[in-house]
């Protein structure tokens, strides 16, 4: 292909053009450096107004589908796009590396909020053009992440447990430390979610400390008995689980309870189990960020997904608990009573909220997180 | 009148030549000056800041970030990248080489390019796709685990490991192996295999003394482009592997779009691998430049 | 490894072990298109033919548009680096000037940088300059391998072509412009079309640098497929897969068959 000569003369033309980069480079650095450019800085002042029908979102897996889609269309016509994160760290990154003039809609877990309203992302609510926050349960009214709901509006909420196909597993499972104590049983049939804060969370509280442990030695110790399950572990997914699990790939994963609910609802064999040592408690919400193109079909949005019959057609269909009471009220019985979404409160007690970290420790968590996907 | 010009490579002239070159050689020129070069400037700025987030501002202050990369999960992802590519481009080699051979030597000769094309036309579908096939065909319930136990034989547990990656990875970069292969074979000279059978060389012999030297470049360019390729490939080890596939081009997409956010050291990552495709084009033309003959 | 059988009946082990490559290479392709007719898309086992997934499909609007997104950004950076890529192949073989060597290893480097490093740095620049990512921001960036990519493939082109046909143009009057495009193009033509077939192939196929680099909505097809690996895969997937194979195997032999007609008539 490539001639030897052609190929010389890129070599010779290689040494020189080091030589030129790293000088340029060097030039380079130190003019820029004395400008003293700012890294991705997301740019909220100035907003670029986008296509006036059009509403991008940037939402979970099997929040939004094609009829939620229609239905908004066909009351306001405005046309909904929306695109798929699976972590809220994934969803922070890519919004910080140049896609926040994109998206006027997020829906980031509460603990991500106060995060993103530190960080100045996201634009005070106004609640005048909303109605219908009334219908929402007080405890998420009242949430410690964003009280007053000044930011956001929840969508969802639910738990983190197993999901396990129960003719495979005579045994059930009980709690997280069944994964250890059947390593062999379940080993390369088994998947943890791809989301550090849950994942060692989860593994902190087998071990009976707090999902939002600060002690080194704690997390350290997590991290120790994650790389002990390692070998068991297919991957590390958020949401392809659920079509492994019901092709028969899997014989267990750790998932969200919405998405329990989906897949059981497919093949009744599967169930979903809150560990007893205790699992985290999330919540959804719905933000406008300051770079929204439109936020008046933001405001449309929200105002749309806060009516009762959305919010309880949205249940029915997708399967994320509502914490809308009036929606809550219109399910049918078999949906309220429906444990696996609407979990009693003894288990909630026993539940733990993600709660947003110092950014020391969760490098730390990062750390522990990078050195076990990478080994 | 223009001016006759006596050679190929003019230098310099007047004013007409001047702006003839400008004009063919500017648009690309800056097309490359702002999206290839300065880019490449800004990530070698970036790569000296050690834990930059984004937002924070960029004063270039030291080796941290390439430091770091000498840390052992670092130096573990690097090593399983250049092991997968090491890997990939072996059996590239293994696999590729006769299909050339044949191809290029002893199909029919009208053939020789629709069979060329044949085997490469796979390459003109989207290679995501093809990945996902290899899923369907490994996956524990999928078409080669439900053959084998059609068959009574033991299933095979290949997915979200290192096999599949590397089966992935040859599948994806065979192709090429055997396009540069046939380029080179197709050039040999048969005579030589000839008077080699003439002078009772076996046909191994033949092969290794023959054949194998002249076609010499071929071979170290195909390696060369193959394992190129493999050292950067994301999507094979992040669809088919597993929990211990991490390579270099999933660690550097985590600084930047994934849970890490580290942009200093995904840029140092970066250099560090441009820097390591550029020794393997130099050991090439360093070894390519002892046989400029045999070409 | 033997001199080239005589007897037509001797099969040679390369023979043999060819066509099992030959199965290798098609085996994923023979895989999706089985899935794609079969009515149980999940499981290995035939459940009865249907073209219900082929249908799904044409109604799925994501994939459509994605679809849309690719072969804009393709076409786009295809067609500018078409031309700017074909004058640099001639600028580069005709002139000597200071920083030749400097120009022509940047023109090389995306041939060999991986595609991951290219990304990245594409995203900090864009980041740099504040502009905002969108569709374009996508073709700018292909556009860059495009050029190389055209460029290698004229240059060595340009490399066996005869050097004084332009001259003899200009001696019989032609402008230099004229020379260029009524001599110089024509001879080029075949390598300027694989070069561009080549760029496009690559385009339409890359997922890393269009992740970077995508914004404002713009979804590239290998980015919607990745995500829907990840998430959940819809059976239209395998549908999806057989209509681009059976376009691009389209578009290969076209290529292949203007290519041959036009070998045969330049040596007519």
């Amino acid at each position: 292909m490539t001639s030897m000569a052609d190929l010389t003369r890129l070599h010779l033309s290689r040494s020189r053009r080091r030589f030129l980069q790293t000088s340029i480079a060097g030039l380079s650095g130190i003019a820029l450096s004395s400008c003293g450019w700012t890294l991705a800085k997301v740019q909220t002042d100035q907003v670029r107004q986008g296509a006036s029908d059009e509403l991008h979102v940037y939402t979970w897996s099997n929040y939004v589908d094609q009829e939620l889609i229609d239905a908004f269309r066909s009351q306001t016509g405005i046309k909904v796009i929306s695109d798929v994160f699976d972590s809220n760290e994934t969803m922070l990154a890519t919004f910080q590396a140049g896609k926040a003039r994109t998206y006027s809609i997020i829906y980031p877990s509460d603990y991500k909020v106060s995060q993103m309203v530190k960080l100045g992302y996201l634009s005070e609510l106004d609640h005048s053009r909303l109605d219908g926050l009334q219908n929402i349960l007080p405890r998420f009214q009242k949430s410690v992440h964003d009280s007053g709901n000044r930011f956001s509006v929840p969508v969802s909420w639910g738990t983190t447990g197993l999901i396990y196909n129960s003719e495979k597993l005579t045994e059930p499972p009980t709690d997280w430390n069944y994964l250890w104590t059947h390593k062999d049983k379940l080993t390369r049939r088994l998947t943890l979610m791809d989301d550090v804060r849950e994942v060692i969370g989860a593994v902190l509280r087998s071990l009976g400390y707090s999902y939002n442990s600060t002690d080194p030695q704690q997390i350290k110790q997590a991290y120790e008995k994650l790389q002990e399950l390692k070998p068991a572990i297919t991957t590390f997914t958020t949401d392809a689980w659920r079509d492994q699990l019901l092709a028969g790939d899997l014989s267990i994963a750790m998932g969200y309870s919405a998405d329990a609910v989906n897949v059981i609802n497919q093949n009744p064999k599967l169930k979903y189990v809150i560990p007893t040592s205790g699992t985290s408690l999330w919540s959804d919400t719905m933000v406008i960020p300051k770079t929204a193109p439109n936020p008046d079909a933001a405001y449309a949005w929200l105002s749309f997904m806060l009516q009762p019959e959305v919010a309880a057609r949205v249940t029915e269909r997708l399967f994320f608990a509502t914490p809308n009471e009036a929606a809550f009220n219109q399910l049918p019985d078999t949906l309220k009573n429906n444990v696996t979404l609407f979990p009693p409160q003894n288990l909630l007690d026993k539940a733990e909220t993600v709660a947003p970290l110092d950014k020391s420790i969760l490098e730390l968590y990062e750390k522990y997180w990078t050195k076990l996907t990478s080994s | 009148m223009s001016t006759k010009a006596p050679s190929e490579s003019r230098p310099i002239a007047p004013t007409p030549q001047w702006l003839q070159a400008l004009l063919l050689l500017a648009p690309a020129g800056v097309w490359l000056a702002l999206l290839l070069v300065i880019p490449t400037l800004l990530i070698f700025e970036l790569s000296l800041v050690p834990n930059i987030k984004p937002g924070d501002l960029v004063n270039p202050s030291g080796l941290g970030n390439y430091w770091r990369i000498f840390q052992s999960d670092v130096l573990n992802v690097i090593g399983r990248s250049l092991l997968f590519a090491t890997g990939t481009t072996l059996l590239c080699l293994l696999m590729g080489f006769p299909v050339a051979y044949w191809i290029a030597l002893l199909s029919p000769k009208r053939w020789r390019n629709l069979l060329l094309l044949a085997f490469v036309l796979p390459l003109w579908t989207s290679s995501l796709l093809r990945s996902y096939a290899w899923i369907s065909i490994l996956r524990p319930t999928g078409v080669l685990n439900t053959l084998l136990t059609s068959l009574g034989l033991p299933t095979l547990d290949l997915l979200n490991r290192s096999p599949a990656v590397f089966i992935g990875m040859t599948y994806s970069l065979l192709p090429y192996m055997v396009l540069i292969l046939y380029a080179s074979l197709e050039k040999l000279d048969r005579r030589f295999l000839e008077a080699a059978a003439d002078l009772g060389a076996t046909p191994p012999q033949a092969f290794w003394k023959v054949t194998v030297p002249q076609t010499l470049p071929g071979i170290a360019a195909g390696s060369l482009l193959v394992f190129i390729t493999g050292l950067g490939d994301f999507i094979n080890p992040e669809l088919l592997g597993g929990t211990s596939s991490m390579t270099a081009a999933r660690l550097i997409y985590n600084q930047f779009l994934g849970a890490t956010q580290n942009w200093g050291f995904g840029s140092a990552l970066s250099m560090v691998l441009i820097l390591a495709v550029s020794l393997a084009i130099a050991l090439l033309i360093k070894y390519g430049d002892k046989n400029a003959s045999s070409l | 490894m033997q001199a080239p059988s005589k007897s037509p009946l001797r099969i040679s082990w390369q023979a043999l072990f060819s066509v099992l490559m030959f199965g290798f290479m098609y085996l994923p392709i023979l895989v999706l298109g089985f899935y794609s007719f079969n009515q149980s898309p999940n499981s290995a086992q035939w459940g009865g033919f249907t073209l219900s997934w082929y249908v799904k499909f044409f109604n799925d609007s994501r994939i459509l548009s994605a679809l849309s997104d690719s072969l804009t950004v393709a076409f786009c950076a295809v067609g500018i680096s078409a031309i700017i890529g074909t004058l640099m192949a001639v600028g580069l073989a005709r002139y000597r000037f200071p920083g030749k060597q400097l120009y022509q290893g940047a023109s090389y480097l995306p041939l060999i940088i991986p595609d991951i490093a290219i990304a990245v740095s594409t995203l900090v620049f864009l980041a740099v300059i504040a502009v905002p990512l969108s569709l374009w921001t996508i073709v700018a960036a292909h556009t860059v391998f495009c050029l190389s990519y055209v460029a290698f493939v004229v240059s060595t082109r340009l490399v066996n072509l005869n050097p004084h046909l332009e001259e003899a143009a200009q001696d019989l009057g032609a402008t230099p412009y004229q020379s260029l495009v009524r001599v110089l193009l024509p001879e080029l033509m075949p390598a300027i079309v694989s070069g561009c077939l080549l760029a496009f192939v690559l385009s339409m196929d890359d997922f890393l640098i269009a992740s970077f680099t995508a914004g404002g909505g713009a979804t590239t097809l290998p980015m919607e497929i990745f995500s829907r690996i990840r998430t959940s895969v819809k059976p239209d997937i395998n549908a999806l897969s057989v209509v681009l194979m059976v376009a691009s195997g389209a578009v290969a032999l076209i290529a292949e068959t203007i290519r041959y007609r036009s070998e045969k008539k330049r040596l007519q």
